[in-house]
């Protein structure tokens, strides 16, 4: 009995202790989260253009709250707004505000509320209609308002001078392109947030990001998908989180019709070039050996995992019919591709786009240029067309595609029947057009990256690579 | 809300009526007939499509091979019942291409029309039918007694015979036994000054009727009948174990207690802890408080100082009583898993007597349900939804 007892004893310790970490443990209050960037941010803005959109929406939406929000699972959740309801046209809604403070200690009432949404988009009309009740009326009915104003763009801020926000984060310390120190918000109507502080860092070396990654103190450290070799073997006490294929790579034609005389250096190139290069290009190459298959070819500007239809939209290598149109068109200049110089990923799509083109007689010449992500630097560009790396914003695919039509500065009437837009049908359709005279070609669908150490918990990757931050803590904190 | 009982639960006499109130689960069959139907219906509704069609599949979804039969023939089937004939591309007036596709949240059907030079399209999303996986029933010593689901999150629950309370961060809802059927009858508010902290945790009790709500810097008193309940800001300290052993002050903006007892150990202090189990086994009184700085300490007779300390377990830990063994166990969440485990002390030894019981998600809260040696808790799964369940430890044959 005695023996049988101890042998029992043994193996509960190799049991116990087999136990690795506290992954199943309540979470922990304190402690400085400490986080490193890929890329610089120069603002915190949400309506200022950023060369890297994705990493200061991930900043901004913890210091700015929007009305709404999409779950990791796609459903629309309630935020700042506790509440909200449509006349039977779906152009005019009511949302009822919850009680909360800004960080500066005023309430969020429907006043700034108003104004703030008025910023983002002057084409509505915003109403106080009440002391925590606003009125949205759109100029055309707009069925999905709430997945729409869950993106960060509509974020709530107070703009008087310095920008105001109701987050579960203050922002601290702010040296544009090097740091930015958020603080847990007392007040937050959520409850204060687990951690004391979180801290980005930004724009580091990749020789930097190894050192920190691997010898340094950071909790999560952002990557490109060029920086996963040697990371994907197990590691204890780490963890590598993948998106599914999220970003959208896209060429963008900047000069696609004779009419437009914005850019007086450069012809338009030939419809016929533009859906040969669209022809020739090799996506599945791209994704699955360029991009160690953690993109999927793009034919549609929407992935398939998001919509279930992006095969409607075929992106399959055809050089047969890449070579007809070449010919077809004729005589046929260098087209300039201008993309991210500071984005090793962008830098190689591109150069192969070069390579395949070659093969259908396209002379595609790559550019590398630091401020192709914003329509002023584009503007500016002397390119044919610019390669384009566009986050996915939303999970909700009418929002996801009004953020794109945004970035790729869509025409209005393109933008107003994605909004207007309530049914799947409806939305592919509003694609194929947008696609159909090739000044915009997809590409690839790329993934996100964020390694993050065995300290930290509950950093949630929704799908689509954003972050949900909101049950963060780590480990090391009393 | 689904509800659903695990194992007879003989000490209540509610088991049937509870398994009447479940809900029945459509089969994944049935659900994707009933698609198929509505969507032929939605292609064919639409004015000016001709008598006669030629149809085509493709899949890119998951759906296995005996489904995608399925899904056809349905199609097929509901095309000629509704006058309309299939074939061949040739000799049709309209082609209609359909695709079983699917995206991150269920299956995607796509019916491509082309007709008279144009194409339309018909897009059907249906939910994935989850098939009903199996609970793994306990090999040992642990039993799931009665299981509540909800979308909602819960802090706890108190199942008082013909009644059931759930307590919600701003509510508590009471339940009635209707028919075998629980029927929300009472939606009783919760009122705070302050926002409620992170992981919000709570505890429910309900004796003699009475209802008495702990929750951080908030205390809830009221009755089941007539349902009432009021709250104020408080500092009370908060009942550790069913009985009247221990007591301690939880701290009122966070999720943890703060370590200084209160009760029969009023003024002793010990390190802030999650949770505790205590019990006491013949002149032994135990205690074992999962600290929030990942340490368990177990205490045998005095608070003074640990006479062991563990690592790596989980959170919550509960104390149950039972007829086997030494007479007590404690559960004990994994430090890795979504799962319990019920440990015994040996005198200073934590000694595993039975085996991991999985559970649909994270251990939310563990408590001793009351005079029966049972104990209840709640888990959140991944996707959100949160389920309330009760356990009580059987001996092994």
């Amino acid at each position: 009995m005695r023996r049988s007892l101890l042998a029992l004893v043994v193996i509960s310790s190799l049991v116990l202790a087999a136990v690795p970490s506290l992954a199943s443990s309540r979470p922990r209050y304190g402690g400085t989260v400490r986080v490193l960037l890929r890329h610089k941010i120069t603002s915190l803005d949400p309506l200022q253009e950023s060369d890297d959109p994705a990493s200061r929406d991930r900043v901004a939406s913890l210091i700015y709250e929007t009305l709404t929000a999409i779950d990791a699972q796609g459903r629309t959740r309630p935020r700042l707004a506790t509440s909200w309801q449509a006349d039977s046209a779906r152009r005019v809604w009511q949302f009822n505000l919850r009680a909360a403070n800004f960080h500066d200690g005023s309430p969020v009432t429907a006043a700034p509320v108003a104004a703030s949404l008025k910023s983002a988009n002057p084409e509505w009309k915003v109403i106080a209609t009440g002391k925590q009740q606003i009125t949205i009326e759109t100029p055309y009915p707009v069925p999905h308002l709430p997945e729409l104003l869950a993106l960060v763009r509509f974020s709530i801020i107070k703009r008087s001078g310095a920008l105001v926000g109701s987050g579960p984060y203050t922002l601290t310390d702010w040296q544009p392109g090097e740091r930015a120190l958020l603080t847990a918000y007392e007040d937050y109507w959520g409850g204060r947030p687990f951690p004391d502080s979180i801290e980005f860092r930004m724009g580091l070396s990749l020789r930097e990001h190894l050192m920190e990654r691997n010898l340094g103190s950071d909790h999560a450290v952002e990557l490109g998908v060029d920086q996963l070799r040697g990371l994907e073997q197990a590691q204890t006490n780490q963890t590598l989180l993948v998106s599914r294929p999220a970003d959208l790579v896209v060429l963008l034609f900047l000069q696609p019709n004779a009419d437009v005389a914005a850019r007086p250096t450069r012809k338009p190139i030939d419809p016929r070039v533009r859906e040969a290069l669209a022809n020739s290009m090799n996506r599945a190459a791209i994704s699955n050996v360029l991009l160690q298959k953690k993109g999927a070819p793009a034919g549609g500007l929407l992935p398939q995992w998001l919509t279930g239809y992006e095969f409607l939209f075929p992106g399959k290598q055809d050089m047969d019919r890449a070579r007809k149109l070449r010919t077809d068109a004729g005589n046929v200049t260098a087209i300039t591709l201008a993309y991210d110089a500071s984005d090793p990923v962008m830098k190689t799509i591109a150069e192969r786009i070069a390579v395949d083109a070659r093969e259908s007689s396209i002379p595609v010449q790559p550019l590398g240029d630091l401020h192709v992500n914003t329509k002023s630097g584009r503007a500016a560009l002397n390119a044919d067309a610019v390669l384009l790396r566009l986050p996915l914003r939303s999970l909700d695919p009418t929002a996801a595609l009004a953020s794109l039509a945004d970035d790729l500065a869509l025409a209005s009437d393109t933008v107003s029947a994605i909004q207007r837009s309530a049914r799947s049908e409806e939305l592919a359709e509003v694609e194929r057009k947008t696609l159909a005279d090739y000044r915009i070609i997809p590409v690839v669908h790329l993934s996100q990256v964020v390694w993050t150490n065995g300290n930290v918990h509950n950093w949630q990757q929704l799908p689509n690579g954003n972050w949900d931050l909101d049950q963060l803590w780590v480990e090391g904190t009393k | 809300m689904l509800m659903r009982i695990i194992r007879p639960f003989s000490c209540l006499p509610l088991v049937l009526l509870v398994l009447a109130g479940t809900h029945a689960q459509e089969s994944p069959q049935s659900a994707l007939v009933d698609a198929g139907n509505d969507f032929i219906q939605e292609i064919i509704s639409h004015n000016g499509l001709p008598g006669t069609l030629a149809v085509s599949f493709d899949n890119l979804s998951s759906l296995s091979t005996t489904d995608q039969q399925l899904v056809k023939s349905v199609i097929l089937g509901r095309l000629r019942g509704s006058g309309m004939h299939v074939v061949k591309a040739e000799s049709a007036a309209a082609e209609v291409l359909i695709t079983l596709s699917e995206d991150w949240q269920g299956y995607v059907w796509v019916a491509n029309v082309k007709q008279n030079g144009g194409s339309r399209l018909v897009i059907k999303r249906i939910a994935r039918v989850q098939k009903t996986a199996a609970l793994r029933t306990p090999t040992v010593t642990l039993q799931k007694l009665f299981s509540w689901n909800q979308d909602s999150p819960m802090l706890d629950f108190v199942l008082d015979g013909q009644t059931f309370l759930v307590l919600e961060p701003e509510q508590v809802v009471v339940y009635v036994n209707n028919s075998g059927h629980w029927k929300a009858t009472e939606m009783l508010g919760i009122s705070h000054e302050l926002a409620w902290p992170r992981d919000l945790q709570g505890r429910l009790q309900v004796r003699s009727r009475q209802i008495t709500v702990f929750l951080p810097g908030t205390q809830c008193t009221g009755a089941v009948s007539p349902a009432q309940l009021q709250c104020r800001a408080s500092d009370d300290p908060w009942q550790l174990d069913a009985g009247p052993l221990a007591s301690a002050f939880f701290s009122p903006a966070r999720n943890f207690f703060t370590g200084v007892l209160a009760g029969q150990n009023a003024g002793i202090s010990v390190p802030s802890f999650f949770s505790a189990a205590v019990w006491q086994s013949g002149d032994t009184k135990q205690w074992l408080f999962a600290g929030n700085d990942g340490r368990m300490r177990l205490y045998q007779n005095s608070l003074s100082s640990p006479a062991a300390t563990f690592n790596d377990w989980g959170s919550d830990v509960a104390a149950a009583h039972s007829s086997c063994g030494s007479g007590w166990q404690v559960i004990a969440s994994s430090g890795t898993t979504n799962s319990l485990q019920a440990i015994e002390i040996v005198n200073r030894d934590a000694v595993p007597v039975s085996s991991a019981l999985e559970l649909s998600g994270t251990v939310r809260a563990l408590w001793p349900s009351g005079s029966n040696g049972q104990v209840h808790g709640i888990t959140e799964s991944a996707t959100g939804k949160y389920e309330a369940f009760a356990l009580s430890v059987s001996c092994n044959q």
